[in-house]
């Protein structure tokens, strides 16, 4: 087997007392959906937290592409191709749809320090931002501002710029959340699309979803990961259906 | 054309007009006022970029207006004394030539804005607003204390600093150098903030977790634009030293920083042309109203108040609409 493009090894975070992430190793191969679930206050939040470099691990390691990313910030290990959407929508409100996704192609080509060239007038911006935005349906919504679009255009939005990124892998934070059946049923598809880009690592509250898209799937329980493996295991594991699916039925 | 362009464009002529006015008029202490306007205009223009794209809100832009002066100061004193600012290690001379007194003022806001901001940007809001308080005020004293260059009495050079081709002594031809400047600076800034470098500020102030995901580290961004800021605010300090042929440490005190917060707040946040309203605003209430009442800054607050509950965009925001990005 190859090399996974993302590695967490021994990941620990104690918050005092609290364990809220607890030896959790987990890894992300090429062109998989590995979904992340686990009821609330498993510590989900926490470990995305600590792979994007928000949060100091107090023991392990992360490695992207086999290369030791614990040490860089935030915006380091985005560069190293870590494109993440988040749990509540973060976009830039007072830009357009079509300028938030110039930002995250800028982001991805560097070059933030030029003063004087209107950034509306760079055919290396807005080329690759127009295609994004088509690519998850946004093209005719490209000039109204970001704050004003509907709350799906926003999470397909997040998706455009996690994809002008060119990431090696994408974090998606609860895509779905807040989502109508339709939205979700569009975005579960675009998500399928997506994995042909980069593997995902989806955290997810949507069990439909997560069983419609995810390759694998890992348990996290009280910052313990109980759990990997296809969707079919998960939905038979016992320890699992006490834990967390048991609820639902 | 839309309506900000038209009203931008009104401005503009009435900046030419206004003075050629005031000289036909043989009125040439109008033209002074107006020479006014266009310098603490400049000085918007500086904290704008700071202020209205990067949402940071300096409360110690007159550390860097101070400074420019200064820099005029020192430089046109030991000039018109003979008398070298250094002799050892390699004799330096002061100077009275503008286009040399204009850099150096511009590099010496550089250095301090590249300190003041590197330990200031690591705190955000109230925190941000004290610290560069707080550095501005250090030099506000440190200029009071220092005798050399006139300590609290301040400052004062004989004659205005020269330019190539121009009479600086000739009022009109002294606005004439400060309005092309500004129009410079305005232009400088509407460049900025539609280039990439504008996009990421501009994203820096809405959403810091955004631009760091994308990859950009927003530290380094608002550091550049609080220095960019402070050169272009700093400009305006030295042009303001000879406009009165005098520097005084007051250049440097917080009711400085909090003139030109004011002047930014009444034109416009974030608005191209926003400082110069609130410039012209501010200094013909000063004038005008001055000369009626002692208490003419109480109107002015009573503004003031209206403009942050009522029109949020200032002035040009009430014209003009809202603010359209990049």
């Amino acid at each position: 087997m190859s090399e996974p493009i993302l590695k967490v090894a021994g990941l620990a975070k104690s918050f005092g007392a609290l364990r809220a992430t607890d030896d959790v190793s987990l890894d992300l191969r090429a062109g998989e959906i590995h979904a992340l679930i686990g009821p609330n206050g498993a510590g989900k939040s926490t470990l995305i937290k600590q792979i994007v470099g928000e949060l100091r691990q107090d023991a392990g390691t992360i490695r992207l592409s086999g290369e030791e990313i614990t040490p860089l910030t935030t915006a380091q290990r985005a560069k190293r191709g870590l494109g993440r959407s988040f749990q509540i929508s973060s976009i830039a409100p007072e830009f357009t749809v079509m300028e938030n996704v110039m930002l995250a192609v800028q982001g991805a080509t560097g070059r933030s320090f030029r003063f004087f060239r209107k950034a509306a007038n760079d055919k290396a911006l807005t080329g690759p931002a127009r295609d994004h935005l088509a690519r998850v349906g946004l093209a005719d919504r490209a000039d109204i501002r970001a704050a004003d679009v509907s709350h799906g255009e926003r999470r397909a939005l997040e998706v455009a710029m996690a994809l002008a990124f060119h990431p090696k892998a994408f974090l998606l934070d609860e895509p779905m959340a807040g989502m109508g059946t339709e939205g979700t049923a569009r975005l579960t598809e675009l998500l399928a699309d997506l994995k042909t880009e980069a593997p995902i690592l989806l955290i997810e509250h949507d069990m439909d979803a997560v069983f419609a898209l995810a390759d694998r799937i890992s348990v996290l329980v009280y910052g313990r990961v109980i759990a990997t493996g296809s969707v079919d295991e998960i939905r038979s594991d016992p320890e699992v259906r006490a834990a967390y699916l048991g609820d639902e039925e | 054309m839309t309506r900000e362009t038209l009203i931008n464009a009104i401005i503009v002529a009435a900046l030419v007009i206004a003075p050629l006015a005031a000289f036909a008029a043989d009125e040439p202490f109008l033209i002074t006022l107006a020479t006014k306007v266009v310098i603490f205009a400049m000085a918007g223009v500086g904290l704008n970029i700071a202020l209205g794209l990067g949402g940071m809100v300096s409360f110690g832009h007159a550390a860097f207006f101070g400074l420019g002066g200064y820099a005029t100061g020192i430089l046109a004193s030991h000039a018109l004394n003979y008398e070298p600012i250094f002799e050892a290690p390699f004799l330096i001379e002061g100077t009275t030539q503008m286009l040399i007194i204009w850099p150096v003022a511009m590099i010496a806001a550089a250095i301090a804005a590249v300190f003041i901001g590197a330990l200031s940007l690591r705190t955000s809001g109230i925190f941000f607003i004290m610290i560069t308080l707080a550095f501005a005020q250090m030099l506000y004293y440190f200029a009071i204390s220092w005798p050399a260059y006139g300590g609290e009495d301040g400052l004062s050079i004989y004659v205005r600093s020269e330019f190539p081709g121009v009479n600086t002594l000739e009022p009109l031809q002294f606005f004439a150098l400060c309005l092309a400047l500004l129009l410079g600076a305005i232009w400088f800034a509407s460049r900025l903030a539609s280039s990439r470098f504008g996009l990421a500020l501009q994203a820096a102030r809405q959403n810091d977790q955004r631009l760091q995901a994308v990859g950009v580290a927003p530290f380094n961004i608002r550091l550049t634009a609080f220095v960019i800021s402070a050169v272009i605010t700093g400009l305006a300090g030295a042009l303001f030293a000879d406009l009165n042929r005098f520097v005084a440490p007051t250049m440097l005190d917080w009711h400085t920083s909090g003139l030109i917060i004011v002047l930014v707040i009444l034109g416009g946040v974030g608005r191209l042309f926003g400082p110069v309203v609130g410039a012209a605003i501010y200094i013909l209430l000063e004038h005008y109203l001055g000369g009626v009442t002692d208490f003419w800054q109480l109107p002015l607050g009573v503004l003031l108040l209206l403009t942050v509950l009522f029109a949020r965009g200032g002035v040009i925001g009430l014209l003009a609409g809202e603010r359209r990005n990049v």
